[in-house]
């Protein structure tokens, strides 16, 4: 057997102490060298799944779906988090207008060039590599959530941020309860802006 | 030990479609951390694994959800309704790059890791290093680590989920493996060699 015919063998995928692994190896060292690397991956593999075990899902969902279950028959009425695949354009397209609002200083203060590599800066989401410094304002400021398309924009060299007013409706793309009539009210956010002027995350105010 | 821990998943669905809240809990509760996983280590995001979890277990609740216990496991087919959820997410964010998008992760994959991470797996650090490795394999590759050596799923569960023969969940597997190490080694350039075009020049 060639250390070709070896490796077309599969052996990381056999278990430990197979047979017909056995007679290659005992003529190659190479190939244990290989193949003890390989076990050093899977080893850490089943350490990452050790660790991995400790991520849940949100409590909340449990809720959200126990409530659907009780009401299947009327699913459409039932306030389920509003889907992702729908929302991300509309997203994009919010940030259009967000864009152009902050331009037309509707209500708007002017852009903040801030430093994405700036010191103590609040992480939003390791995902996408962003930073955003705290503008310090107060209790009534929360964290910067993500926006569902930011994680597949490349990493923005500087970012802006802008103040705006959104529809409420807005927040449930994001996943906030947003009761029925209180849906058309404005609120006051903050958008952070790639230099490429698309929008990354989004902090909602009081 | 409450009775539903004893049933099996196909009994607790058969009651869940009959109305019984708790089989339903159950079934929850058993089978949502490893789908959320999956659908987090797939997309990056926590906002879609939540969507996509939802998603599963509302196509669970509505009667003729399609399940045949015939064809495989109910964990594998819940995986695979994950599976393509998320590829309607890929396909809507991304202009239709199809999943066997064999170089979609290569320049992550040339980011992932620095150095020689190999002998530090028994550490938080090489752990933390093989996830970061494992995040930026291409998707054809990361899936099959997610289900198999992540999530646990034996080859023929995870073929059901990925809709493929067993004996592709394994070439997949192998090559995964050898891109994990090659990362893990530190040992790829800033180009893979596959990806340089030798050309002929004169000196």
């Amino acid at each position: 057997m060639t250390c070709q015919e070896f490796w077309d063998s599969m052996p990381e995928l056999a278990p430990d102490g197979a047979p017909e692994l056995g007679e290659h190896l005992r003529g190659c060292p190479a190939c244990v060298a290989v193949l003890a690397r390989q076990r050093q991956v899977a080893a850490g593999l089943r350490g990452l799944a050790a660790e991995s075990r400790r991520v849940q899902a949100p409590a909340r969902l449990e809720g959200r779906l126990m409530a659907a279950f009780r009401g299947e028959g009327g699913m459409t009425e039932i306030p389920l988090r509003a889907r992702w695949w729908s929302p991300v354009a509309a997203w994009v397209a919010a940030a259009a207008l967000i864009t152009a609002a902050a331009l037309l200083s509707l209500r708007s203060r002017e852009a903040q060039p801030l430093p994405a590599t700036a010191p103590q800066m609040a992480a939003v989401d390791w995902t996408f590599g962003l930073a955003i410094e705290d503008a310090g304002g107060g209790t009534e400021e929360g964290e910067f959530i993500a926006l569902p398309n930011a994680e597949q924009l490349p990493p923005p060299a500087q970012v802006n941020m802008v103040r705006v007013e959104l529809p409420r409706s807005a927040m449930i793309s994001l996943g906030y309860d947003v009761k029925a009539e209180e849906a058309g009210e404005m609120v006051e956010a903050d958008i952070v802006l790639g230099s490429d002027g698309l929008a990354r995350a989004v902090r909602f105010l009081n | 030990m409450a009775e539903h821990d004893r049933e099996s998943d196909d009994e607790l669905l058969l009651r869940l479609h009959s109305g019984d809240e708790q089989a339903f809990a159950a079934l929850y509760r058993r089978r949502q951390a490893a789908i959320y996983r999956y659908a987090l280590n797939m997309s990056g995001s926590a906002a879609v694994a939540e969507d996509v979890l939802q998603e599963v277990f509302m196509v669970l609740i509505r009667e003729g959800c399609g399940y045949d216990p015939e064809r495989g496991a109910l964990s594998a087919y819940l995986f695979g309704i994950a599976r393509k959820l998320l590829l309607r997410h890929f396909e809507r964010i991304r202009g239709n790059v199809p999943i066997d998008d064999e170089d979609a992760g290569s320049v992550m994959l040339e980011l992932a890791v620095d150095g020689n991470q190999l002998s530090d797996l028994a550490r938080s650090e090489g752990i933390a290093a093989l996830r970061r490795a494992v995040q930026a394999l291409p998707r054809r590759y990361r899936e099959v680590v997610v289900l198999c050596d992540l999530e646990e799923l034996d080859y023929a569960d995870a073929a059901h989920a990925l809709g493929c023969p067993v004996g592709t969940v394994r070439s997949r597997l192998h090559r995964a493996r050898a891109l994990l190490l090659e990362k893990m080694q530190g040992e790829a350039g800033p180009r893979r060699a596959g990806a340089l075009n030798p050309i002929r020049c004169s000196i």
